[in-house]
């Protein structure tokens, strides 16, 4: 429409609003939206039907011969008890991607819901929560988590716990941005001028301008929470042997590098495949907020 | 008169468009520019006004590209010149000032340092004689005591001074050419008026030759000594400033001087209906859809500019119309006389608003009193800062720091909007601003406009699509904008899509902050017409604050002026223009630009 003017010859995009169809068509039509979904749905398949496709049970030692390399009957070879490592593999997902999801959904809600409150209600609460998000911000993340498995033993739980603790002042600063500029605008002084609840302010008002980013920076986040998780289990400090576990079996696997290097590349192959498919995702879910962002630009 | 400076002919400019195909947007433009000569440059937003004149210069706006056409610089062609010796003449020879002034000062750098920046570049100058100059510059843009403010950082100063910064900063180098894009809008009117008396000088003085952009013609009549008029692409206009804009020949230069409100009071401004088409048409007359005055062989073929006695115009019907077009003193409609009820709807109660900040609180409105009977339309004029908005704000219970009272229908209300009743929720609507934040970007058209009369129960689940097209219909929207968002509306039809979404509850007071301010004339003028004919229809009183006191004399009958949160004076329109008693209001009233062929012109 206003193509005549000269600050305005961006291409302009069909504004038809912002719906979930929308996010996937412009990450399905980016190629890190395809290639992340590519990565993505492999190693998806992987942690939902290994376990049952498994060739052998994954704890059970002695299936082959001793840290032995790849060969036709176990395709990554065996580890040093014998365990087939190609079942080890594809039963070893599940923890690495349900702990990060989880602990990163609960930051969000929390840290988030804080973070969005806050910033509705302004002034002193406003300031109170980002100073504790600022303090919790300073505690060496793997110290914290430390501190926490050693006063609490280590479990799915306390894991999942510690790493929500961790990403809840992360979650909360990025939601307080992304608030505060929406809660500037006008139709929030709209709204509130119309009687409009807080539930419906948060809900209608807010919510809907900042899912974009907090959504990119869900998918983010969770590699984040993916490697970290990978990071305690190598540690010997997350998913407890005998039970398969990517990070784990690097660390269990290490003294095979020179007879079967296989047992430590595929199980990093499939922490790596995992963590960049969804930093794809979360690129181009970024790219697309900030070009919807760019389409909302003035126009007079 | 001397020779020109810059020549520019047959410019043609086309953007690059998403689908790979080019579309013209700049045709045939061509002007030239005399030193101690402003000639401005006027038309709706998106008619090419801005492109034509960056491009004039050899800029090459991104996505452009130069189709034909040269620009002679004395004598040199900028449009043929390569990057490197063009960025040596620009600034040196020519120089540009955007829009928007503070963008155009780097904020970390203090003044002096970027005035002594460009001294340095082009004539090599430092140290003591630098300061000199630039002392000097500050001095001759009108900025006191230029010896402090050189260590100062932009942002130390008013968006007035800031201006005056960035037209130093321009001159810093001594041009010969000087364009402005918009200058003063969104300034105030009492600034405006400054900084345009002050280009004015400049020219006269150091024998400038200026190009104006602006799509303000009242403003411009105060400055230009001629007037390029351009629509969609295309000059359609153009000849010496008092002839054209006194009395127009082309239906648009016509409909332009229309929607310019009359601080005379005399005549109601005009809208333009529809918008400029987004590329020069080629068989036809671009404006014809839009004409009053359009006949059959204006949707036939293009038309030429052409000669005609002291100007030049690009219309098949110039010479009948002209006598149709000029601009007769207009005495008739003032909106000033109407009689209302007694009947009180609004009292403010020794009204005062606070900001509360480090040092302590700020008084921002200073024991306000104010009555608003049902139906009136009242004014309230000040420039930013006099808490004319904070008033509005605290009347819809957004502001919390008050003392004083406001009583609604007898009732006196809570501070706080959620604290007070539905009906009085209802009762009282209000109209922002910047209808680009105003809107929620993820709600629908239909939410939008309905949601307020669902909340006050006024609408019965399902009945929200028959009222919301009932609504756009009182707008003058079409209804297929009803599941748009508002990412896909112009400036206009947000403003629009606000003002129906205020009616819809069919309130008894209106409040309206600038609702016009970020908006072209044209529209502006379309805006103020269908506030004030839904206020009628539905019996609404209205608060209109602004800070231009011809917009409010356009639609007001009584006004109160405001400064630095207290009330100067109040009155009547008429009496406030005929006898101002503050000499604030003076100095308001003297601010305001008449628009060519007002009687006060």
């Amino acid at each position: 429409m206003a193509a005549l003017s000269a600050e305005d010859n961006r291409i302009e995009v069909a504004a038809s609003g912002e719906s979930p169809r929308r996010w996937w068509r412009s990450v399905a039509h980016s190629w890190e939206g395809r290639i992340g979904l590519a990565m993505g749905a492999v190693i998806l398949l992987v942690v939902l039907v290994g376990p049952h496709i498994a060739p052998y049970s994954p704890t059970e030692n002695g299936v082959g011969p001793i840290g032995a390399g790849p060969s036709g009957s176990h395709w990554l070879g065996t580890d040093d008890l014998g365990r087939d490592v190609t079942s080890r593999v594809l039963a070893g997902g599940t923890l690495v991607l349900v702990i990060p999801l989880v602990a990163n959904l609960f930051a969000t809600l929390i840290g988030g819901g804080v973070a969005i409150w806050a910033v509705y209600i302004g002034g002193k609460s406003d300031k109170t929560v980002t100073g504790f998000f600022d303090v919790m911000l300073t505690l060496p993340p793997l110290l914290m988590v430390l501190v926490i498995i050693a006063g609490l033993g280590t479990s799915t739980a306390v894991l999942t716990g510690a790493i929500t603790l961790f990403f809840i002042p992360r979650a909360g600063r990025v939601l307080r941005g992304a608030a505060q500029a929406v809660v500037a605008n006008d139709y929030i002084a709209a709204a509130q001028a119309r009687g409009e609840g807080s539930w419906w302010l948060v809900r209608r008002e807010i919510l809907p301008n900042i899912a974009g980013p907090a959504l990119a920076d869900f998918a983010l986040r969770t590699t984040y929470a993916i490697i970290f998780v990978a990071t305690l289990s190598f540690l010997g400090l997350g998913v407890q042997p005998p039970a398969p576990d990517w990070g784990a079996m690097v660390a269990q696997n290490r003294d095979l590098i020179t007879t079967n290097p296989a047992a430590i590349l595929g199980p990093i192959a499939a922490i790596v495949l995992l963590a960049v498919s969804l930093n794809l995702l979360a690129d181009a879910l970024s790219r697309h907020v900030s070009g919807a962002e760019d389409d909302e630009g003035v126009t007079l | 008169m001397s020779g020109a400076v810059l020549e520019t002919s047959n410019l043609t400019v086309a953007y690059a468009q998403p689908d790979g195909s080019e579309a013209v947007v700049v045709s045939r433009f061509d002007v030239t520019l005399t030193p101690g000569e402003v000639v401005a440059l006027a038309g709706e937003s998106g008619c090419g006004k801005s492109t034509a004149a960056l491009s004039s210069l050899g800029y090459k706006i991104p996505a452009s590209r130069t189709l034909s056409g040269q620009s002679l610089l004395e004598g040199v062609d900028l449009l043929h010149l390569p990057t490197e010796q063009l960025r040596r003449l620009w600034g040196r020879k020519a120089a540009y000032l955007p829009q928007d002034a503070a963008g155009s000062l780097n904020p970390a750098r203090r003044i002096g340092d970027q005035i002594g920046e460009a001294l340095h570049h082009h004539f090599g100058v430092t140290g003591a004689e630098s300061t000199e100059r630039q002392m000097a510059l500050l001095d001759d843009v009108g900025l006191r005591r230029p010896q402090e403010l050189l260590s100062r950082y932009p942002h130390q100063f008013s968006g007035g001074q800031q201006q005056r910064l960035a037209i130093a900063l321009a001159l810093a180098c001594e041009p010969t050419v000087l364009v402005l894009d918009e200058p003063t809008t969104g300034l105030d009117v009492t600034t405006q008026a400054q900084i345009s008396k002050l280009l004015r000088r400049l020219v006269d003085d150091r024998n400038l030759a200026m190009l104006y952009v602006s799509h303000d013609l009242a403003m411009l009549s105060g400055i230009a000594d001629k007037l390029i008029v351009m629509y969609a692409g295309e000059v359609i206009e153009s000849g010496v400033f008092r002839q054209v804009g006194y009395s127009p020949m082309h239906p648009y230069t016509s409909a332009l001087l229309d929607a310019v409100p009359d601080p005379a009071g005399g005549r109601h401004p005009q809208g333009i209906p529809g918008s400029p088409p987004a590329s020069v048409p080629t068989d036809s007359c671009g404006f014809a859809p839009r004409c009053r005055y359009a006949v059959d062989a204006c949707t036939r073929e293009s038309v030429a500019l052409a000669e005609v006695d002291d100007r030049r115009v690009r219309c098949i019907r110039a010479v009948e119309l002209r006598g149709a077009l000029r601009r007769a003193p207009n005495n008739g409609t003032s909106t000033t006389s109407e009689l209302f009820s007694g009947d009180t709807l609004l009292e403010l109660r020794e009204l005062s608003c606070y900001y509360r900040n480090k040092a302590g609180s700020v008084k921002v409105v200073d024991s306000v009193a104010l009555t608003v009977e049902r139906g009136e339309i009242v004014g309230v004029v000040g420039e930013s800062g006099s808490g004319k908005s904070t008033l509005l704000r605290a009347i819809a219970g957004l502001h919390s720091q008050v003392s004083g009272s406001v009583v609604f229908r007898s009732e006196q209300q809570p501070v706080r909007a959620r604290q007070r009743s539905r009906t009085a929720l209802s009762g009282i609507q209000l109209v922002f601003q910047n209808p680009h934040s105003s809107l929620n970007p993820r709600h629908t058209v239909l939410e939008t406009i309905t949601r307020p009369a669902r909340l006050g129960g006024m609408v019965k689940r399902g009945g929200e699509r028959d009222l919301a097209r009932q609504l756009l219909e009182s707008v003058r929207l079409p209804s297929a904008l009803l599941d748009r968002y508002p990412g896909a509306l112009s400036g206009g039809q947000k403003q629009r899509v606000a003002i129906a979404r205020a009616f819809s509850t069919n309130p008894a007071l209106l409040l309206c902050d600038e609702i016009t301010s970020a908006l072209d004339v044209s529209v502006q003028a379309a805006i103020l017409d269908l506030v004030t004919q839904l206020a009628t229809e539905h019996g609404t009183a209205v608060i209109f604050v602004s800070h231009d006191l011809a917009v409010v004399r356009a639609i007001c009958a009584r006004g109160l002026v405001m400064q630095h949160g207290v009330v100067r004076e109040e009155g009547t329109l008429d009496g406030l223009f005929e006898n101002p008693k503050d000499p604030y209001t003076r100095e308001l009233i003297a601010a305001i630009p008449a628009p060519p062929g007002s009687e006060s012109g």
